[in-house]
């Protein structure tokens, strides 16, 4: 396959991961959109490793991809916790009606 | 066709497909597990693309962990009384034409620029042991950092959940 297929999947999925987290009333859903651009994000840190790997060494994209990983892993746990800690305030976690910090 | 192309079309199909379902279903839980089967065959990618240990990770790390705490997330906050309208959009038709015109201008410029290739993809065997050493010696700062930050995300977590002053 050619890096330009990866690249069109993963622009694909950024792209869907974008507009949920434009787009979607409940927080979690806003989440997961954050999740696909991750994924995006990380799919082609290693398309690129693999068809065009930097000079130093071969596996620099993939040791990215995982500091991804474990970076969304860390900013999934703080946003359930807000969630979570939402619903106990107010019952709901509708982003647009979590208005109490406006101005 | 040969094998690992027909792979590779059977994951960008599966993988595009899911994500349409994750993000037009407008029932948060089928969007939670579509999710989860989205990054099963996210890791299919990785194998293909010679990270064995990397697809690994994903399968334990993404999917057994980060989205069964999604998947718990949304059904401790869901309403329960409505589940089918639990994933609504709002501006939904305008976010979703400027997705396909986001989509659009991502596509034009790969395809109107040369990346510097290799003839062909260097042969990949089995990448755990260099990626152990060079997590512990080109990046054991960011591996180091990396771990303290998923301790502060940890306790943070506890702390903003349990409000911290009731004892």
């Amino acid at each position: 396959m050619t890096l330009q297929a990866y690249l069109i999947v993963s622009a694909v999925l950024f792209s869907l991961g974008a507009v949920m987290f434009v787009s979607k009333r409940n927080t979690i859903a806003i989440l997961m959109g954050v999740e696909l651009v991750l994924n995006a994000a990380a799919l082609n840190f290693v398309a690129f490793a693999y068809f065009t790997p930097s000079q130093a060494s071969q596996l620099d994209g993939q040791i990215f991809a995982i500091f991804i990983i474990l970076l969304a892993a860390a900013e999934a746990v703080v946003a359930l916790g807000i969630a979570l800690a939402a619903y106990k305030a107010y019952r709901h976690i509708q982003a647009d009606q979590l208005v109490a910090l406006k101005g | 066709m040969n094998l690992p192309e027909l792979f590779f079309y059977l994951f960008a199909g599966v993988t595009v497909g899911f994500a349409v379902v994750v993000a037009f279903s407008t029932n948060l839980l089928h969007s939670a597990f579509t999710l989860f089967f989205l990054l099963f065959f996210m890791a299919g990618f990785y194998a293909l693309l010679g990270g064995d240990f990397l697809a690994m990770v994903q399968l334990m790390v993404y999917a057994g962990g980060i989205n069964v705490l999604l998947i718990f997330g949304t059904m401790l906050t869901a309403d329960v009384a409505q589940p089918e309208r639990s994933n609504l959009s709002f501006q939904g038709v305008l976010t979703f034409f400027s997705g396909v015109a986001f989509t659009a201008v991502l596509l034009a410029v790969f395809e109107h620029t040369t990346w510097p290739l290799l003839e062909q993809p260097a042969e990949v065997g089995p990448t755990t042991i260099d990626i152990g050493k060079l997590l512990l010696k080109e990046y054991v700062l960011p591996f180091e950092v990396i771990s303290f930050l998923l301790v502060a995300a940890m306790v943070g977590a506890i702390m903003v959940v349990k409000g911290g002053k009731e004892q």
